[in-house]
């Protein structure tokens, strides 16, 4: 059985799994099927081996939305993404279940449509259980496949669940007008202003002026943007369980972060957010959710050839 | 200004930024050949390679510039540490001021 790692921020740790031939049957019977089930998955195991073979089975695919508690059979409506919308149901082991759909076995493309469709999926199931969102275009053979995905990372998705229960995931991007704030840091800061009219005064060679006014434009913006920052992460602290700030994307964003808040504390988050818009009037907001919690679970899983 | 909320889904630069690599996330050479794989359950297991939740607040986050992957939590020095350091460090700056001051006037 493997392991999950408990400590965030520690490598991967793997371990054994049982011996494939118990572990199949034992799949098999936690299926919850008859034997009469099992002969038939079987069957339909033999019937597909070769390449050829598989061509009229090519909606045999599942595709994988996320992973939920849960104890019963759930449906989300023809949500599917694929050539033609497809029933998102659940696959179940043990108290979790994965979020899937049929779908022909081929690397979905990141398409404008099949990206909107994964969030969507998410985004409905996100409406009433607390989900671990897979990464876009996770396609799995079988069920029994996606059986084996829960059960070998049992521990794993359900210590994150726990963990991630009644919380959602807000965007807040941040931009700045960074002429607007230049001429601001100019007329703030009595050296800069003194070299700038050096240089528009001065005839012949400005290079050095140039250069110096140049490097303290630099430093000011960027004390400037980390004050802000600092001072936006601050206020939203006591109102998040956590924080995640990403790359800026751009040279006018300076602060791309996304925030854990559980759902008592969402109305406080929201308005501590509305006051920060106009306590800052001159950044821009770009604020959304509630996401799933993609930027505060990191779970890696990979295949190994079985022995 | 005044800042609106809007709802996940309705950029698609956020849904991307979200959806390509995090979350549960399994190796993309697995990703690709997964069609090849006939039955992962007899020829492949899965293991959990790693898992990362990022519950705690970060320390370090308010105080530096925004950087593309933050390192984990653990492995940063807290803030307590920092200026316990940085205490000791000002009483070092601070006496060996004092002693220079004192060759100073002495000599």
């Amino acid at each position: 059985m493997a392991k999950s790692v408990k400590k965030p921020g520690k490598g991967g740790r793997t371990s054994k799994a049982a011996p494939t031939a118990t572990r199949k049957a034992e799949t098999a019977r936690r299926a919850g099927g008859t034997s009469e089930e099992t002969s038939r998955r079987k069957l339909e195991r033999v019937r597909v081996p070769s390449t050829s073979a598989r061509r009229d089975d090519s909606t045999e695919g599942r595709y994988v939305y996320c992973v939920i508690r849960s104890n019963e059979p759930l449906s989300f409506g023809p949500l599917g993404l694929g050539p033609e919308p497809s029933e998102v149901h659940t696959v179940h082991h043990r108290d979790i279940a994965a979020v899937v759909s049929k779908t022909p076995i081929v690397v979905q493309d990141p398409t404008r449509e099949n990206v909107l469709r994964h969030q969507q999926v998410n985004e409905t199931v996100m409406q009433k259980h607390t989900v671990i969102p897979m990464s876009f275009g996770t396609v799995f053979k079988t069920n029994d496949d996606i059986i084996e995905l829960l059960r070998s990372a049992y521990d794993a998705f359900s210590d994150v669940l726990s963990k991630m229960q009644g919380k959602f995931e807000f965007g807040l991007k941040v931009l700045w007008d960074r002429d607007h704030i230049v001429r601001e840091i100019e007329e703030d800061d009595e050296d800069i202003r003194r070299l700038k009219s050096e240089i528009s005064s001065q005839k012949g060679s400005t290079y050095f002026a140039r250069m110096q006014y140049g490097r303290l434009i630099d430093a000011a913006l960027q004390s400037r943007s980390e004050r802000y920052v600092a001072e936006i992460f601050d206020a939203l602290r006591s109102v998040s369980v956590a924080s995640r700030s990403n790359k800026p994307i751009g040279d006018k964003m300076i602060m791309n972060a996304a925030f854990l808040v559980s759902r008592q504390m969402e109305q406080a988050f929201d308005a501590r957010v509305k006051e920060i818009g106009q306590q800052y009037d001159k950044l821009t907001f770009k604020y959304t959710g509630p996401w799933p919690p993609y930027n505060f679970v990191n779970i890696r899983l990979k295949l190994e050839r079985a022995h | 200004m005044a800042v609106e909320r809007a709802p996940g889904g309705t950029s698609l630069i956020d849904v991307l930024d979200r959806v390509l690599d995090k979350g549960i996330v399994i190796d993309a050479w697995v990703r690709v050949s997964l069609v090849g794989i006939d039955l992962i359950t007899v020829e492949a297991r899965i293991v959990v390679a790693s898992i990362d939740t990022y519950l705690k607040y970060s320390e370090a986050v308010g105080s530096v510039a925004p950087i593309s992957r933050p390192s984990p939590v653990a492995e940063l020095p807290s803030s307590q540490v920092l200026s316990a350091e940085n205490a000791s460090l000002r009483a070092e700056l601070a006496a060996s001021r004092r002693r220079g001051r004192r060759r100073s006037t002495e000599g």
